[in-house]
């Protein structure tokens, strides 16, 4: 895969990971609006982050600094707080935080993390200039992973009883258990 | 050829990298919301990050052996060259082996190194501004090629490797950076195919063919025989046509001195094309032609200090006044020295070629004092004139300072002429038989 069409992979999975988890925006309620337009900001900015690492791999060091001009100056700490900031790490929580704020869509939220673990995977391998072959040794675990993610999401999706709060956490702690238990079990 | 360094090793400290990181984000931000909002589809959203990150604990080396080679052979301007390293396993444990079993691009290396389980290297060169990197190449046995083109002449260091590497998982990554050591790089020899020769060559044996008959193999005609000349020398034709007998006569054949007078003084223009590159690529050039021809060629290197070398022969005063050339030693004589040179470093006689931008006014105090001494001079002007740019209020300013500077200028090199110096210019680019042509086609002549 040439660098082109890898930075436009992370392009397309990064704002469809923000459109996926905001739209409709009148189902997230108040905070759905602010999360969404925090989400596109931070998908926009990391790739922002991403091309400016591609483009500048060799920032002067700040020992050079006071012999370059202001200008330049104010540009490279502009450069340099753009890529200090985790935007990836920010956007994931935005896209799980707006996804949260729908309604229950079990379904929904299975494409999604399958969309995360591919966005995630491709920003690796774009920043590291690799190939996909690299991840072929987890194979087992992100297909594990997956299944997993499967089964919360048909166990979300069956028709719950009138258990209460107290069903209602059993459940999710199942969830926790059953993922952290697959994760300490599986040979590495 | 390669000269490879002993092998080291050095400690490197593993940390989580950006993957590892976000896979960790997207795990307990899946489980926090779990927990908060009581779906359990987030747990499932967390799980394939946090099964990805099981696979951190594993064994990784605490250090690594780098072995560095780089070419013992001085590097030549825009000549290609390239350095080695190899990243093996710590020399603890099993020596030779190759660390990981991939390398830098993806291709295969060598037999992994078991006991860490696998990985992948990255090696990438950080150049310094005068080298142009090339990506790194993996080799056999966990070398990497490091190929780099210099682009600027002079004893300098190329920079540093950046070594990374990664577990098996992409979840935890080293960094390393690797200082590499300095090489030695000669400037691009001017191009020059003809040769300025002088009318009176001092006597020593050489190439050029004096006027004075001599034991040369260039013809010079025929006399008479007298009692003594050998015999094998008789020139039957010529003997009968005169009814005596006659002789040919051959030119002598001598070697020329010639000094060349290097002004790094002042440097004047854009890295790479100043007029110091240009003074040292034309006296590099010179120098190689001449010694080619079997002259004694000597130098004298106008620069803080003055410095220099007899003239000799030879593919050792090559590598001298090379050495001379690129190194940057802050030894030497005081300028005004060079009025007063020993005759070892100007012998009577000898041609002089000063390849200079007529900058500095004691050059051109020295240029007359050897006039004066009667030395036959020829100045390559290496100054190239700057275009003068600025704003449209200040444009005439400049225009009129560049003015005044270049009358200044051309009233220097018009005084030299005046005082049988002849000024050549050179733009850098052409070869520089187009600007000595007028001294190449005959002999220039000397007191």
């Amino acid at each position: 895969m040439t660098a082109a069409r890898r930075y436009l992979a992370v392009a397309l999975l990064s704002f469809g990971i923000a459109l996926w988890a905001g739209l409709p925006l009148h189902q997230a309620g108040r905070l759905g609006n602010p999360g969404f337009f925090l989400a596109l900001g931070c998908a926009a900015l990391g790739l922002l982050r991403l091309l400016g690492e591609a483009a500048m791999p060799n920032l002067p060091s700040r020992s050079e600094w006071p012999y370059l001009p202001a200008t330049s100056r104010a540009w490279i700490n502009g450069v340099s707080a753009l890529v200090a900031i985790p935007w990836p790490q920010l956007l994931i929580v935005a896209a799980i935080g707006l996804e949260a704020l729908h309604p229950r869509r079990p379904w929904h939220t299975a494409v999604l993390g399958v969309v995360l673990i591919g966005y995630l995977i491709t920003l690796h391998l774009t920043e590291s200039n690799s190939r996909l072959a690299t991840f072929r040794p987890q194979l087992p675990l992100i297909i594990a992973g997956l299944g997993l993610a499967a089964i919360s999401v048909g166990a979300a999706a069956l028709p719950s009883g009138a258990g209460g709060t107290g069903s209602g956490w059993l459940a999710v702690l199942a969830a926790i258990a059953a993922v952290i238990a697959a994760a300490l079990a599986l040979p590495i | 050829m390669l000269t490879v360094g002993d092998s080291r090793d050095r400690p490197v400290t593993w940390q989580l990298t950006g993957h590892a990181r976000r896979l960790l984000t997207l795990a307990i931000a899946g489980l926090v919301i779990t927990v908060i909002s009581r779906r359990a589809e987030f747990a499932g959203l967390a799980a394939p990050a946090l099964l990805m990150l099981a696979g951190r604990h594993g064994r990784r080396p605490a250090s690594i052996c780098v072995q560095i080679g780089v070419d013992s052979a001085p590097l030549t301007e825009d000549d290609e060259a390239h350095a080695q390293i190899r990243i093996t396993a710590p020399s603890g444990g099993s020596k030779g082996s190759s660390l990981f079993g991939q390398a830098s691009g993806g291709s295969r290396g060598s037999s992994p190194f078991g006991q860490h389980g696998s990985g992948q290297v990255l090696v990438r060169l950080t150049a310094d501004p005068w080298i142009s990197a090339g990506e790194a190449e993996p080799m056999k046995d966990g070398w990497f090629r490091l190929p780099f083109v210099p682009q600027r002449w002079g004893v300098r260091s190329i920079g540093s490797v950046e070594v990374t590497l990664y577990d098996r998982w992409r979840l935890e990554q080293a960094r390393l950076t690797i200082p590499l050591p300095q090489v030695t790089c000669y400037p691009k020899p001017a191009l020059l195919r003809s040769q300025v020769v002088l009318s009176k060559l001092p006597s020593r044996l050489g190439e050029h063919a004096s006027r004075l008959a001599g034991e040369g193999v260039e013809f010079a005609g025929v006399r008479e025989f007298t009692p003594g000349d050998r015999q094998r020398r008789i020139n039957w034709p010529a003997t009968t046509r005169r009814g005596t007998l006659q002789l040919n006569i051959f030119n002598a054949e001598r070697a020329q001195v010639t000094v060349l007078l290097m002004d790094v003084s002042t440097d004047v223009g854009e890295t790479g094309e100043s007029t110091a590159d240009l003074a040292v690529r034309a006296a590099t050039g010179t120098a190689v032609r001449y010694l080619a021809a079997r002259d004694r060629v000597g130098l004298i290197s106008f620069g803080r200090r003055l410095d220099w070398i007899t003239p000799a022969v030879g593919r050792r005063q090559t590598e001298r006044i090379l050495h001379l050339i690129t190194s940057k030693s802050a030894s030497g004589h005081p300028l005004d020295v060079v009025a007063d040179l020993p005759h070892a470093a100007l012998p009577p006689g000898a041609l002089v070629i000063v390849f200079s931008p007529l900058l500095n006014l004691r050059m051109v105090e020295a240029l007359r004092g050897l006039r004066e001494r009667g030395f036959a001079t020829i100045v390559v002007d290496v100054l190239r004139v700057p275009r003068v740019g600025g704003l449209t209020r200040t444009k005439a300013l400049a225009d009129l300072a560049t003015r005044i500077w270049r009358m200044e200028q051309d009233a220097i090199r018009f005084s030299l002429r005046e005082l049988g110096i002849p000024v050549v210019t050179w733009d850098g680019q052409s070869p520089l038989d187009e600007p000595l042509a007028p001294f190449t086609r005959r002999p220039v002549v000397n007191r």
